[in-house]
C-alpha cells in the first residue's frame, strides 16, 4: 500500500501500524458523503439550481452584448436606441450577480450544517466506546486532528464541488445545444470537446486523488507527533534535546512540503488542460469566424453577422467555465474523501450521521441499596489484548464490605478495577448486587458505582467545575463539604481564586497527589453504593495519607469499597486484603485480625 | 494583521519564489487579456474588411495562438512557484515556532493550554499560507494589471480610462477592505472557538474514563455540541461577507462595461476609435477582472490568518519565565550543591519556600519528605532552572546555576519528574533521548537498573517495540520505569528524583533503591519521595514542612 510506503519514511519504526484503510463498500467515501446531503437538503438545492439559472441567463447577457457592438458597429445606431439593449445587459448582470451570492450563502450554510452534524456523531462514536484503550492506535493529538482539520475539509465537497458538478454536467451542453443554431460548425465542435474534458479531468483527478490521500495521512501523523513531543516538551529541553527535536519537526514539515508538491504538480496539470481547452477555444472562435468573414471559409450557407460572430467569441470561454469551475474545486472531492479516509483510519468504521443521537432512557431514581460484586470465572487480558492478567477468578464481596487489592505494578490490578467499571471487556461473569454487570443500565450503573481511575483526568475549567463533574445537581455547599472531606481545600485555599482557580491542561500547576484528591472529591459529591478506587493515595505522605484515608473510610461506610494500592497504610486500615499474583487472586491473611468471614474460590 | 509584520523575515527567504510567482501570474492575466483583446479586435477587423483574400491573417492568427500558449503555461508555472515557496515558508514557519517553545519551557500559563498548543503549531501556521498566496499574490497582481489597463485606455479611450480606473479600484481596494474589517473580529473568533473546539475534544479523550465513571458524557456531549454550534454560527459570518464581497467585485466589473458602452460608444460614433479596436478593449477590460475574483473568494481568510498570526506572535514575543545568561561562564567540574536562603513563590500564589538553606558534598545523597505540596517538587525544578527563586541562589560546584550556560547545567543534572512522559515512539528511541549516542549494552544496562530488562526482553520486538501515546501499552509502574531508565542513562552527574517510584509496589520500589545504590556510585542524588527508604541508600533525610527544612535524624 502506497500509504505506508511513504509513512515509513517520516516515521520508519511504525509504519507496520497503519491499519489497512476499510474498503469495503458499506465504508465506501463517496457513498458516506453523498449520504450527508440529507443533513442539509434545502440549502444544497439551491446552491446547485442557482447557478445553473444564472448560466442561463448569461446566454441572454451575452447576446444583449453582441447586439449592443453589432447594432453600433453596422448598423451605426445611437447611443439612446440603444439604452434598452445596454439596460438589459446591465440588469442580465444584476440579476446574476444576485444569484451568486445566494448560491454561494446557501452553500456555507449547507457546509456548515454537514460539519457540525459530522462532529457530533464523531463525537457520539468516540465517547461510545466503553474501553478508552479502543482508540489507543490514534494518539488524541491526532483524533482532534480528525475532529478539527479533516471534518473542515468536508464542507468544499458540498458548498462548492456539488455545485460545479452539477453545473459542469450541464451548462457546457446547453451552451452548445444553443449555438447550434447559430453557427453549426462552432457549435459542432463545442459539442464534440465538452464531453472529453470529463474524460481528461477523470484521468488527471485520479492521480491527485491517491497523492492527496497521502498528504492527508501525512498531515495525520504530523499533527500526531507535535502533540506527542508537546506533552513531553520540558523532559525534551532537559536532556538538551532541542535543537534534535527542532530539526526533526522541520525534516518532517519539510517531507510534508514535498508529498504536497507531488499532490499540486499533478492536480495542476488538471487545470492547466482545460486552461487548455478554453484558450483553445476562443482562439480557435476567433479564427474560424475571422476566415469566415474575409471569405477565406466556406462552411455556412448564409453569410455570419457581426452581432453572430461577437456572440460566438463571448460564450466560447463561457463553454469551458463551468468545467474550470469544477476543476478548481476537483480538489474539494479529494480533500473530502482523504478526510473521510481519515475518519474511517482513526474510527475504524464510518459513523452512521443522524441528526438525533440515542441516549439512554432516564431510571426513576430509587433508594440506595448496597449492593455486593461478585466475580465468577473472571479472566482478563492487557489493554493491548495480548498477555492474560487474571485468569478464571472467582470472588465475592458482600455488600457494604471493604476491600483491598495488593500486587505487583502490571500485575493487573488497574485491569480488574476498569472491568468493574465496565470500561474494559472481560470474559466471565461481574454481578452488581444481583444483576449482570453486562446488563446494568448505563445512567443506573454510574449512579451505583463510582471510580476513581489510575490517572484521573481534570478538565479545563476550575477546581469546583472539576469536582462537580457528572453532579450538576450539587450546590456549592455540596461542593465545599466535599472538598473539605478530600483534603481540597487545604490547598486550595492557598490558591489565588480558591476553588475557582482555573486549571490548565492535565491540571497543569497541581501535583499528582493534588490532581488526586480532586478526583476522590468528587466521588464525594455522590451517592453510590459501590466505590472503586485505583490508588487513591499514590502520591501522598503519610500524614496527608491518612488524613485523606479519614474522610474516605467515614464516606464508605455502608457502601462496598474495593481499592487497589501499593500503601500499606490504606492495607492496615481497610479489613479484607487480597493479593493478585499469577493471575489469581489469593486472600492475604492479616495480623491481629479475625480471618475474614467470606468465601474464596481463587482458582487457576 | 500588523503581526504579520513580525514573519516577514521568514518571508524574505522565501523572497524569490514569491516574486517569481507573481511575474508568472501576471503573465497569465496580461495573456487572458491579450487574447480576448486581440481575437475581439481580429474578428471585427475581419467582419468590417472588403479586402477578402488581401486581409493579412498571420499578424492576428500567431498572436491567437501565442497568447494562448503562453497562458497555459504561464499560468501552471505560476501555481507551481507559489506553491513551492509557500509550502518552504510553512516548514520554516513550524521549525521557528518549535525553536521559541523550548526556551519559554516550562510553559505553565493558562494560555499555552496543551489543546491550544497544538492549535498554533498545524492550523495557526497553517493558516499563514493564505497571506501570500491568496492575499499578497492576487493583491498585486490585480493593482498592476488594473493599473497597466488603466494606462493603456487613457491613451487609447480616454473617455473611458476614469470610470474603469475608479471601477477597478473599487473591485481590487473598497471592496476587499471592506471584507476584511466586516470579517475582522469573527476571523478571530473563528480560530478561538476552533481552539475551545479542540480542547473539548481532547478533554473528552484523554478524560474519557472519567466522563464514564461519572455519568458525565451526557454533559460532555451537550458542551461539546455548544461548542460546536457557536463555531458553525461564527463562521457564518465571514461566510456572508465573503459572499456580498464577492458580488461587490462583479458588480465593479459590471459597472465598467456599462461604462465603457455608455462612455464609449459615442468615441465610436464620432469615429474617435476604430471598431476593432474598442470590441478589442471593451474584451480586454472584462478580461482584466480576472485576478480580482480570485482575491475577493479568499480574502475573508485573511481576517483568519490575521488572527493565526497575532497569536503565534504573542508566543514569540512572550519572556521567556527563565533567561539564559547574558555572559556565560563555564561550568567547573564537580557535583557539590548549594542552596543559599531560597525564597520562592508561584505568582499570585501562596510562598513556597522561604529562608531555606541545603548544602550536598560530591557523592552525597540526600532525601527530602514532607507533605505534598510542601515544596519538595519546587526544590528540583529550582536546581534545573525551571523557575528561578526570587531570593537567594542555587549553586553547583561553586558557581551560581544562573551565570552558566542552561545546557551545560541540564547535562550535569539530570531531573525524573512525577509526570516524566512516555513518547509513542519506539522503547530504544525513548531511552535515547536520554543519551542519544548510547550502544545498546548501554540500553539494557539502564533498563536493568530500572527494573524494566525482563518486561521489555519479553516483548516480541524487544527494544523496537513501540510505547503508545502516553505509554499505554505499558502499565504505569512500567511507563515510570521507563522513564526512570532513561533519567539513568543520561551521563549526569546529579540526580534529581521526584517521586522515582510512585507506581512501583513495595517490593520493586525496594529493588529499586537497590538498584540505585549501585547504579550510581559516586553520583550525587537528591530524592524527593514518601517511600520508606531502606537504610543505606541516603546518608541523609530531610523534612519539608511548610517551606522549611529540617533534618531528619
Amino acid at each position: 500500500m502506497g500509504a505506508a510506503r511513504i509513512d515509513a519514511r517520516v516515521f520508519p519504526k511504525r509504519a507496520e501500524d497503519t491499519p489497512p484503510m476499510p474498503q469495503d463498500n458499506r465504508n465506501d467515501p463517496v457513498r458516506w458523503l453523498n449520504g450527508l446531503r440529507r443533513v442539509a437538503r434545502g440549502p444544497l438545492v439551491i446552491a446547485t439550481v442557482l447557478p445553473l439559472l444564472s448560466g442561463l441567463l448569461l446566454l441572454g447577457q451575452a447576446w444583449c452584448l453582441a447586439a449592443i457592438l453589432g447594432a453600433a458597429i453596422v448598423d451605426k445606431a445611437a447611443l439612446p436606441t440603444l439604452l434598452p439593449l445596454i439596460a438589459g445587459f446591465g440588469g442580465l448582470m444584476a440579476v446574476r450577480i444576485g444569484l451568486g451570492a445566494f448560491a454561494e450563502r446557501a452553500g456555507g450554510i449547507a457546509g456548515e450544517a454537514i460539519k457540525l452534524a459530522v462532529r457530533q456523531t464523531i463525537f457520539a462514536e468516540l465517547i461510545r466506546r466503553r474501553r478508552p484503550t479502543d482508540l489507543a492506535a490514534s494518539s488524541s493529538g491526532a483524533i482532534a486532528s480528525v475532529m478539527i482539520e479533516q471534518v473542515e475539509g468536508l464542507d468544499g465537497y458540498f458548498s462548492r464541488y456539488l455545485p460545479a458538478m452539477a453545473q459542469a454536467s450541464l451548462l457546457p451542453l446547453v451552451f452548445a445545444v444553443v449555438l447550434l443554431p447559430v453557427d453549426w460548425v462552432a457549435g459542432l465542435v463545442f459539442l464534440l470537446t465538452a464531453p472529453l474534458i470529463p474524460l481528461f479531468m477523470a484521468l488527471v483527478g485520479w492521480g491527485a486523488e491517491a497523492a492527496s490521500n497521502r498528504q492527508a495521512t501525512a498531515m495525520l501523523r504530523l499533527a500526531g507527533r507535535f502533540g506527542d513531543r508537546l506533552r513531553g516538551l520540558t523532559t525534551l529541553k532537559l536532556f538538551g534535546r532541542a535543537e534534535a527535536e527542532t530539526a526533526a519537526m522541520v525534516s518532517a514539515s519539510e517531507d510534508l512540503r514535498q508529498r504536497t508538491l507531488g499532490v499540486l504538480r499533478i492536480a495542476f496539470l488538471s487545470s492547466a488542460v482545460l486552461e487548455f481547452f478554453a484558450a483553445l477555444g476562443v482562439a480557435g472562435v476567433a479564427l474560424y469566424v475571422g476566415l469566415s468573414f474575409l471569405g477565406l471559409v466556406h462552411l455556412r450557407l448564409a453569410p455570419l453577422s457581426l452581432e453572430a460572430g461577437l456572440f460566438l467569441l463571448l460564450m466560447a470561454p463561457e463553454i469551458y467555465q463551468p468545467l474550470r469551475l469544477l476543476a478548481a474545486h476537483y480538489h474539494d472531492r479529494a480533500a473530502a474523501k482523504a478526510a473521510v479516509a481519515a475518519l474511517a483510519q482513526t474510527l475504524g468504521t464510518l459513523p452512521q450521521v443522524a441528526p438525533d443521537l440515542p441516549r439512554d432512557l432516564p431510571v426513576p431514581a430509587q433508594a440506595r441499596a448496597p449492593a455486593g460484586i461478585e466475580l465468577m470465572d473472571l479472566s482478563l487480558r492487557t489493554p493491548d489484548g495480548g498477555r492474560r492478567v487474571l485468569d478464571g477468578v472467582d470472588l465475592s464481596v458482600r455488600a457494604g464490605q471493604h476491600v483491598a487489592l495488593l500486587g505487583e505494578s502490571g500485575s493487573g490490578k488497574s485491569t480488574l478495577l476498569e472491568a468493574l467499571a465496565r470500561l474494559r471487556s472481560y470474559e466471565g461473569e461481574i454481578r452488581l448486587g444481583a444483576e449482570d454487570l453486562r446488563q446494568v443500565n448505563e445512567s443506573a450503573l454510574r449512579r451505583r458505582l463510582a471510580f476513581l481511575p489510575q490517572k484521573p483526568q481534570l478538565f479545563h475549567d476550575t477546581i469546583a467545575a472539576n469536582i462537580a463533574l457528572g453532579a450538576p445537581w450539587a450546590t456549592r455547599q455540596d461542593i465545599e463539604a466535599a472538598a473539605r472531606r478530600a483534603c481540597v481545600t487545604e490547598f486550595a485555599r492557598l490558591l489565588p481564586e480558591g476553588l475557582d482557580t482555573g486549571l490548565g491542561d492535565g491540571g497543569l500547576g497541581l501535583s499528582g497527589g493534588e490532581i488526586q484528591r480532586i478526583a476522590l472529591a468528587r466521588i464525594y459529591l455522590r451517592d453510590p453504593d459501590v466505590i472503586v478506587l485505583d490508588e487513591p493515595t499514590a502520591h501522598l505522605d503519610a500524614a496527608t495519607e491518612s488524613q485523606v484515608l479519614d474522610g474516605l473510610l467515614d464516606f464508605a461506610e455502608g457502601r462496598t469499597l474495593v481499592v487497589a494500592t501499593h500503601a500499606a497504610a490504606v492495607a492496615a486500615r481497610i479489613e479484607t486484603v487480597y493479593r493478585l499474583v499469577g493471575q489469581s487472586l489469593l486472600p492475604a491473611p492479616r495480623v491481629g485480625r479475625p480471618p475474614a468471614r467470606h468465601r474464596i474460590e481463587g482458582a487457576a | 494583521m500588523s503581526s504579520i509584520r513580525t514573519f516577514l523575515p521568514l518571508f524574505g527567504r522565501q523572497m524569490g519564489w514569491m516574486a517569481l510567482a507573481l511575474l508568472l501570474s501576471l503573465m497569465a492575466v496580461g495573456a487572458g487579456i491579450g487574447l480576448l483583446g486581440s481575437s475581439g479586435w481580429f474578428l471585427t477587423a475581419a467582419a468590417l474588411s472588403t479586402a477578402g483574400a488581401g486581409f493579412n491573417i498571420f499578424g492576428p492568427s500567431a498572436a491567437v495562438r501565442g497568447f494562448s500558449f503562453l497562458r497555459i503555461l504561464a499560468r501552471y508555472f505560476e501555481k507551481m512557484a507559489g506553491h513551492d515557496g509557500t509550502l518552504r515558508l510553512l516548514s520554516n514557519l513550524r521549525g521557528w515556532l518549535f525553536a521559541r517553545l523550548f526556551p519559554l519551557v516550562p510553559l505553565n500559563d493558562r494560555d499555552s493550554r496543551h489543546g491550544d498548543l497544538v492549535s498554533r503549531l498545524t492550523a495557526d501556521v497553517d493558516a499563514l499560507d493564505t497571506v501570500f498566496l491568496v492575499a499578497i499574490g492576487p493583491i498585486l497582481s490585480s493593482v498592476v494589471v488594473g493599473m497597466g489597463m488603466t494606462i493603456a485606455l487613457s491613451l487609447l479611450l480616454p473617455g473611458v480610462a476614469w470610470c474603469y480606473g475608479l471601477a477597478f479600484a473599487g473591485a481590487v481596494a473598497l471592496v476587499p477592505a471592506g471584507v476584511l474589517a466586516a470579517s475582522r473580529r469573527a476571523g478571530a473568533r473563528v480560530v478561538e472557538e476552533t481552539s475551545a473546539l479542540r480542547v473539548a475534544t481532547l478533554d473528552a479523550l484523554d478524560g474519557h474514563a472519567d466522563l464514564i465513571a461519572f455519568g458525565a458524557l451526557d454533559a460532555a456531549t451537550t458542551s461539546f455540541r455548544d461548542v460546536a454550534t457557536s463555531l458553525a454560527r461564527t463562521r457564518d459570518i465571514p461566510m456572508t461577507v465573503a459572499a456580498a464581497g464577492a458580488a461587490g467585485v462583479q458588480l465593479a466589473m459590471g459597472a465598467a462595461v456599462v461604462g465603457a458602452l455608455l462612455l464609449g460608444l459615442p468615441a465610436l460614433a464620432d469615429g474617435t476609435i476604430s471598431a476593432p479596436l474598442y470590441v478589442g478593449l471593451l474584451l480586454a477590460i472584462m478580461a482584466s477582472f480576472e485576478p480580482t475574483l480570485v482575491l475577493v473568494r479568499a480574502i475573508g481568510k485573511l481576517a483568519v490568518a490575521g488572527a493565526a498570526a497575532e497569536r503565534l506572535d504573542r508566543i514569540a514575543t512572550r519572556e521567556p519565565a527563565v533567561a539564559e545568561p547574558l555572559h556565560a561562564a563555564p561550568l567547573s567540574a564537580g557535583s557539590t550543591i548549594a542552596y543559599h536562603d531560597i525564597g520562592f513563590s508561584y505568582p499570585e500564589s501562596r510562598r513556597v519556600l522561604d529562608h531555606l538553606d541545603l548544602a550536598i558534598p560530591v557523592g552525597g545523597r540526600i532525601a527530602i519528605v514532607g507533605e505534598s505540596g510542601s515544596g519538595k517538587s519546587t526544590l528540583l525544578k529550582l536546581l534545573l532552572r525551571l523557575a528561578d527563586p526570587q531570593h537567594g541562589r542555587v549553586t553547583i560546584a561553586g558557581a551560581d546555576i544562573r551565570t552558566v550556560p542552561l545546557a551545560a547545567l541540564h547535562a550535569r543534572v539530570a531531573l525524573l519528574s512525577q509526570d516524566a512522559p512516555v513518547f509513542h515512539d519506539t522503547i530504544r528511541n525513548n531511552l535515547m533521548v536520554g543519551r542519544p549516542d548510547a550502544t545498546d549494552a548501554d540500553l539494557w544496562a539502564a533498563l536493568e537498573a530500572g527494573q524494566l530488562a525482563d518486561v521489555v526482553r519479553a516483548l516480541p520486538k524487544g527494544l523496537d517495540a513501540v510505547v503508545g501515546e502516553t505509554g499505554r501499552t505499558l502499565s504505569a509502574g512500567q511507563a515510570r520505569r521507563l522513564c526512570l531508565a532513561r533519567t539513568l542513562l543520561s551521563g549526569a552527574e546529579i540526580f534529581a528524583f521526584d517521586e522515582p517510584t510512585s507506581g512501583l509496589d513495595p517490593e520493586n520500589e525496594q529493588a529499586f533503591f537497590a538498584a540505585l545504590a549501585k547504579a550510581a556510585p559516586g553520583r550525587t542524588l537528591l530524592i524527593v519521595t514518601h517511600a520508606a527508604l531502606p537504610p543505606g541508600i541516603v546518608d541523609r533525610t530531610y523534612r519539608m514542612n511548610e517551606g522549611v527544612l529540617t533534618l531528619v535524624e
